[in-house]
């Protein structure tokens, strides 16, 4: 199945604006990333704290709803759209 | 009333929102948060467009590094306090209005104090310790809060209207840890400007506010996005709100 990924501020810089990852049927949330992960090791450190799990500031949306992090095991659907977001805060 | 030289000073907006929107900006008194990189844009644009009272709150010195982004301050204020910097270069654009630089840190103990009488609530500081803080008061208070905050070429904004929208710890319920930020002034300029659209629509009962949206500035892309959000009921900032 195909994903398609959005990627925000710094994490565009690292896997593009857009792109679609081919995915083996019912992949989880947490699959996915850990698929976005191999892709790039600068993503995989930013976006992954030391035990791998995936920074608790982070922000995930499936199909433009947040997803929660219990949420991480849920399976997703062929054509889903994802956005994985990291927020800033300076001023 | 506006006097001759304000209907004069603010002749390109009232043609806008006519006088009664330039008296309800001069009636309205603004709590700036922060007198840094958005802090700088935020305040010249709003003292600039005639906010009766804008209130601004820093607890730090210009630094040198400063310079490259916080307009309000200059060569010549290294060192000095940011608020007093930031009141001499207010004053400077617009005599008309009343400055009030409070040189504090912004803490729970001080934020009462600080808010006194505030009408609404920008958001320039640089840590989400702090813009929880800034969250709370305005729920508390019933104020809205218009949130900024940038990185390097990216920046993002959004309005919460307290009890009516998503507020900023429904956003964003984990704080970025602390660190030192790479800063560029043309993001500051992007973000600052659409926190000051947003506080002008609201004053002035106009437009469709941010609220429900995370708008996301990429400066490398020269692009816009928004996410949609919505209120988390279990939130524990605005549950009971």
């Amino acid at each position: 199945m195909k994903i398609k990924v959005r990627a925000f501020a710094s994490f565009r810089e690292m896997l593009g604006s857009e792109l679609e990852l081919d995915l083996p049927d019912e992949s989880s949330v947490q699959e996915l990333l850990d698929a976005l992960a191999s892709l790039n090791p600068r993503f995989c450190s930013e976006a992954f704290d030391r035990s791998g799990l995936l920074k608790d500031y982070v922000l995930l949306m499936k199909n433009r709803k947040r997803l929660d992090r219990d949420s991480m095991n849920q399976a997703l659907e062929d054509g889903d759209e994802v956005a994985v977001f990291p927020p800033v805060s300076g001023g | 009333m506006l006097t001759d030289a304000e209907l004069e000073r603010y002749s390109r907006q009232i043609m806008l929102f006519g006088r009664s929107g330039q008296e309800r900006l001069r009636e309205t008194t603004a709590f700036i948060a922060g007198a840094g990189g958005l802090g700088s844009v935020v305040a010249i644009y709003m003292a600039a467009a005639g906010f009766g009272c804008i209130r601004i709150a820093d607890c730090d010195t210009v630094d040198v590094s400063n310079l490259n982004r916080q307009v309000l301050h200059r060569t010549i204020d290294v060192g000095r306090d940011k608020t007093e910097s930031a009141l001499q270069t207010l004053k400077d654009l617009n005599p008309t209005i009343d400055i009030q630089p409070v040189q504090e840190r912004l803490d729970e103990h001080s934020i009462e104090g600080l808010l006194r009488d505030s009408d609404l609530i920008m958001d320039a500081m640089d840590n989400f310790e702090t813009r929880y803080l800034l969250n709370r008061a305005a729920l508390r208070h019933n104020i809205p809060l218009f949130h900024g905050a940038i990185s390097g070429f990216h920046g993002q904004a959004t309005t919460v209207l307290p009890g009516r929208s998503a507020c900023l710890r429904c956003l964003f319920p984990r704080a970025l840890p602390p660190s030192t930020f790479p800063a560029l002034g043309p993001t500051c300029g992007v973000i600052g400007s659409i926190q000051v659209n947003e506080a002008l629509k609201f004053v002035l009962g106009k437009g469709e506010l941010l609220t429900n949206r995370l708008l996301l500035w990429d400066g490398l892309a020269s692009s816009m996005d928004e996410l949609a959000c919505e209120r988390r009921p279990a939130c524990e900032h605005c549950r009971d709100y």
